[in-house]
């Protein structure tokens, strides 16, 4: 833990004035998944349920600690970001997020929701750290997977923009449209940096405040579309000039 | 007599169709709404005896749902139960003009709290 957190002043929308996570925001992003995890338990514990209904309850349980996990996992990552040296390399997008899908297909089968990868027919390459990028398209997912409708497909998308030098991964939701107060909060929150990001009412915006951070260390940004039917998180990272030396 | 019906507006699935086992196990109907333009749809359509709402939905804030309901004449009768993370910070007097009744804690509620609390508000 830095040695400058008794000296953290703590600002609006939970960040520290020097740009670390406050205690209240984690604390407030944890409870949710906490609260339901004891819900779920008190069900298992009342043994008012059938042998189908048990299994499904655990596997909620599962579903849901490791969610909170990544969370805790990610603040770790978010507050030794400055101490720690991340190696920068080229990274094949596609194959991260068909990574990714594979990971999280089960988490969102169990929510009656699927996730894909928009496959390519080119191969392309972009410079990144596999962890931190890895953590980001996660984040987005995690985003997505509760605001997208109930038996819609999260899909996970990987372009090429600025005649190939930048590489977006995008992760498109199909939900309620975002309305156009929640719009120019979000656009605003997204263009002051380090200013916190707030994906959604219900969030604190720590998760994608820590995607910004995680996008910064690897000299990318991170921002959002707007769609009449949902929306699109992306990070925008260099692509490698590694393909073009061949 | 016919089953009294609650609309859960919850964007938690699993938490909802907990609280919806635990509540049609009570003898209640119930319809779940994953966020509050959902709500509004299913009131518009059908009538509901008791709303449990969540604060922080997806999309509006479950605040939005409360001023919607609180504009129509017909809605505003409905008794609310604030069911929520967010417990601590809210005081019943502060939400009463919008129609609550009560408030669970999402953090320390035992599963059958939301029957206790529906049957309170009956």
């Amino acid at each position: 833990m830095s040695s400058k957190r008794g000296t953290h002043e703590e600002l609006d929308g939970g960040m520290f004035s020097d740009g670390l996570p406050s205690l209240i925001a984690a604390a407030h992003e944890l409870k949710s998944p906490l609260a339901l995890v004891r819900q779920l338990s008190l069900m298992l514990e009342s043994g008012d349920v059938t042998d189908d209904e048990r299994q499904r309850l655990l596997r909620q349980i599962s579903l849901t600690s490791e969610r909170a996990l990544r969370l805790t996992g990610d603040l770790t990552k978010s507050v030794r970001l400055d101490d720690a040296m991340f190696q920068l390399e080229p990274i094949n997008p596609q194959q991260l997020c068909e990574d990714i899908v594979h990971e999280l297909r089960p988490l969102f089968a169990a929510h009656g929701r699927d996730v894909s990868v928009q496959s390519r027919k080119h191969p392309l390459l972009l410079v990144a750290n596999r962890d931190l990028l890895r953590r980001i398209i996660m984040n987005f997912s995690d985003n997505a997977l509760h605001y997208t409708e109930d038996q819609s497909a999260v899909q996970i998308q990987v372009n090429a923009l600025k005649n190939g030098q930048i590489i977006r991964l995008g992760v498109r939701d199909f939900g309620p449209a975002l309305s156009s107060d929640m719009w120019r909060t979000l656009q605003s929150k997204l263009t002051s940096a380090p200013q916190p990001v707030h994906a959604r009412p219900q969030s604190s915006g720590l998760g994608l405040y820590i995607a910004s951070q995680f996008a910064v260390a690897m000299n990318g940004t991170i921002g959002v579309t707007r769609h009449r039917d949902g929306a699109t998180f992306y990070v925008d990272l260099h692509a490698s000039r590694q393909l073009s030396l061949i | 007599m016919s089953q009294q019906s609650i609309l859960i507006v919850e964007d938690d699935i699993w938490l909802a169709e907990q609280q919806s086992r635990i509540l049609k196990k009570a003898g209640y109907k119930t319809t779940i709404s994953p966020h509050a333009l959902a709500a509004i749809e299913a009131v518009d359509d059908g009538k509901y005896d008791v709303i449990i709402l969540d604060v922080l939905l997806t999309g509006s804030t479950g605040f939005a749902l409360l001023h919607e309901l609180q504009s129509h004449s017909d809605t505003n009768i409905i008794p609310v139960i604030l069911c929520t993370n967010l417990a601590t910070d809210l005081s019943l007097d502060d939400v009463k003009p919008y129609g609550v009744r009560r408030i669970l804690d999402k953090t320390t509620m035992e599963p059958d709290d939301v029957v206790v609390a529906v049957r309170s508000v009956l």
